[in-house]
């Protein structure tokens, strides 16, 4: 099963032709490809690093990562050819995705900063006020109006989340100082 | 008869109340957080794994089995009610099923879609009990060279098959190689590629980097190219399933079980084959061919059909060889052995109780969901709902609770979202995720089992090639990654050439 892949294209039917690629894309997947390529060479560099013990007639633990690397080498050098001659992939489908527009760097910066944001202050402020506060900022970034109800809706579900797990079902997350004081954790 | 009273002890430990109660949870869950827009199966699984780390086994993987099925079934009830497919197994169901719910036969294509997956589960589900032993004893004569030749045949199968690119279900896999990779090297013990981070001696998480990928890579991506505008749900009512539909539709279950259970039994990427092949099928077997792509019924029974039985015969391979084919069963693997219990062909005589427990449940679950989803469209149709914002600031929210539960450690939200913004790299050009989850957790065997062949044999390679069953799998895996292209290439030609003809 596993359905689990997003819609990427349609598989067998309907046959489709190549899209025509939008122009200026090729960048970004580039940079993608390179990140490959970046850790193929990571891997066949640092593979000579790890220690061999005695017994040398079998396959030890170089032979794999060697083997990995320069297969990630191999792969990205024909996906860059492949994207530089202008072969393109659909980008993902969804319920959600609007296809038509161009994609959004600055929301998915703010959004990626707002949960880097929450992982720092878990240990220090607990993981409800933490998570409320991510909560409310990703949504007002995604387009809800007003602070009130992202804040109080973030605030309300992360409470309740919280009492389930840590008190009834014994899960270890801070629940920082007050709501600790006030459960008498 | 002997796995028929097993199943039967089975089903005794698993119809205590409490353990009925663990069974309905998963299944609820399951299909509550599968019916969410965005949120394919691999991701309901991922996602609810930490409501089951304080169970004991076999209350968790009751559990499993309801979110399993459970997310699952509510992954095409969202694709009939919403006007996009959320997964790949979904396109076909959504297609016609969609066209139903427009043409005001909204009931009858989630009534088809219901009865369709629980005679498809459970067919597949008892073929899955009777034949688990007998595969086991195949498989305990299997050498490390036939499972490393299985692993590579499963790495090769899920990158050409999923996503519309080989090449970038390839570049997919190795991102997981490479996951696999970091962390203690388990027969030298020593640390490989960890950047002297000491939290990564333990390796990545699988439900990190699968949380990440799916749940972070998805908020992610919508987030940078959000629909704006109300959201648009189909209406559920009109004329109940009738006799006709009934008539209509048992075809098309039986042949959806059939084609679908042989498939998820292989490495070939999973439901995505079946459900085109089902859909294909009952388009030529149909008296009513006119109305496929207006609403037909048969078009929503079969794949739908064919889509559940695959999700049965994916845990052929999982619980008898240890192999997940799919993305959803490598997490299930991943919980496996978060519980220090390793899927193969031992697991069915040192946790036989639990295996029959499992597949108990799976049968139990598949027959809660029938009496309990019916009945509760309304509610579900008011999850799709859901104000977008809050939606996915939700999903955040699950991911950061899911993560930080692993390990108590913040560390693993910052990898969190390093991998999320992979995600979104990876959604934004077309690279399947799947592949990578694959690669996470099969690397790590496929890397183990050759060493074990090749010391075996004293550093002779050749061993790989030894036994007949390494060599026509190998040759498959091939095959798997050479022949598609070049089909596709024909094709394209083909087309270009008719086209031509057009002009």
């Amino acid at each position: 099963m596993s359905g689990s892949t997003r819609v990427t294209s349609a598989g067998p039917p309907p046959p489709v032709p190549d899209p025509p690629a939008p122009a200026g894309r090729a960048w970004g997947e580039l940079g993608l490809v390179a990140l490959l390529a970046v850790i193929g060479v990571v891997l066949l560099v640092d593979t000579g690093r790890i220690a061999v013990p005695g017994s040398s007639n079998t396959v030890g633990p170089r032979a794999f990562p060697y083997a990995v690397g320069a297969a990630l080498v191999l792969v990205a050098v024909a996906l860059a050819v492949a994207v530089w001659r202008g072969d393109r992939a659909a980008a993902d489908e969804g319920e959600d995705v609007d296809a038509s527009t161009d994609t959004d760097w600055r929301a998915v910066g703010l959004i990626a900063a707002a949960f880097v944001a929450h992982a720092l202050l878990i240990n220090v402020v607990g993981w409800p006020l933490a998570v409320s506060l991510m909560f409310a900022s990703v949504s007002k970034l995604l387009g809800a109006r007003g602070w009130v109800r992202p804040l109080l809706a973030g605030g309300v579900v992360s409470v309740v989340v919280w009492l389930l797990f840590v008190k009834l079902l014994n899960v270890a997350l801070p629940g920082g100082t007050l709501l600790e004081l006030v459960t008498g954790a | 008869m002997h796995s028929f009273s097993q199943l039967m002890d089975g089903f005794g430990a698993a119809l205590t109340p409490l353990n009925l109660l663990f069974a309905f949870l998963g299944v609820f869950l399951g299909t509550a957080v599968g019916v969410l827009p965005g949120i394919g199966p691999a991701m309901t699984v991922a996602l609810l794994l930490p409501i089951t780390y304080v169970l004991e086994p076999t209350g968790a993987f009751i559990m499993f089995a309801g979110i399993y099925y459970g997310g699952m079934y509510g992954g095409s009830t969202t694709s009939i009610l919403l006007n996009t497919p959320g997964e790949s197994s979904s396109i076909m169901t959504a297609l016609e099923g969609n066209k139903m719910a427009k043409s005001g036969r909204g009931a009858a294509a989630l009534a088809t879609a219901a009865l369709g997956s629980f005679v498809a589960g459970t067919l597949a589900t008892l073929l899955l009990a009777f034949l688990a032993a007998p595969i086991v004893d195949w498989a305990v004569s299997l050498t490390a060279a036939d499972y490393f030749a299985l692993a590579v045949l499963a790495f090769c199968a899920v990158s050409s098959v999923l996503g519309s690119s080989p090449l970038r279900g390839l570049a997919s896999l190795g991102f997981g190689l490479y996951f696999g990779l970091v962390g203690t090297d388990v027969l030298t013990g020593q640390p490989r590629f960890t950047f002297g981070v000491p939290q990564l001696t333990d390796g990545v998480d699988v439900v990190v980097v699968a949380v990440a990928l799916f749940a972070v890579g998805e908020a992610l991506y919508v987030g940078s190219r959000l629909r704006r505008g109300p959201v648009q749900v189909m209406p559920t009512g009109g004329q109940w399933f009738t006799r006709q539909d009934l008539r209509r539709s048992v075809g098309p279950w039986l042949r959806g079980t059939a084609i679908g259970f042989p498939f998820g039994t292989l490495p070939a990427g999973g439901a995505e084959i079946p459900t085109f092949l089902s859909y294909s099928l009952e388009k030529r077997l149909s008296k009513h061919g006119h109305e496929f792509g207006k609403g037909a019924i048969e078009g929503v029974a079969g794949p739908e059909a064919a889509n559940n039985a695959a999700a049965a015969g994916v845990l052929v391979p999982l619980l008898t060889l240890g192999l997940p084919t799919s993305a959803t069963a490598a997490i299930l693997l991943a919980a496996f052995q978060g519980y220090g219990i390793q899927p193969g062909p031992l697991l069915l005589t040192t946790e036989s109780a639990l295996v029959w427990t499992l597949i108990a449940s799976l049968l139990i679950g598949n027959f809660m969901l029938l009496v309990l989803n019916l009945p509760l469209v309304g509610l579900w149709v008011k999850l799709l709902k859901i104000p977008r914002p809050y939606l996915y600031a939700g999903i955040l929210m699950f991911a950061s609770l899911g993560s930080y539960a692993v390990n108590a450690d913040p560390f693993d939200l910052l990898l969190l979202t390093l991998l999320g913004l992979l995600g979104l790299l990876m959604r934004r050009y077309g690279w399947p995720v799947a592949p990578a989850v694959i690669g996470l957790i099969l690397g790590p065997v496929a890397e183990t089992n050759l060493r074990r062949a090749v010391a075996i044999s004293d550093g002779d390679l050749g061993v790989l090639l030894d036994t007949t069953l390494s060599k026509v799998v190998l040759t498959v895996a091939l095959a798997s990654v050479v022949v598609p292209p070049l089909l596709r290439r024909r094709e394209r030609r083909r087309l270009r050439a008719t086209n031509a003809e057009v002009d």
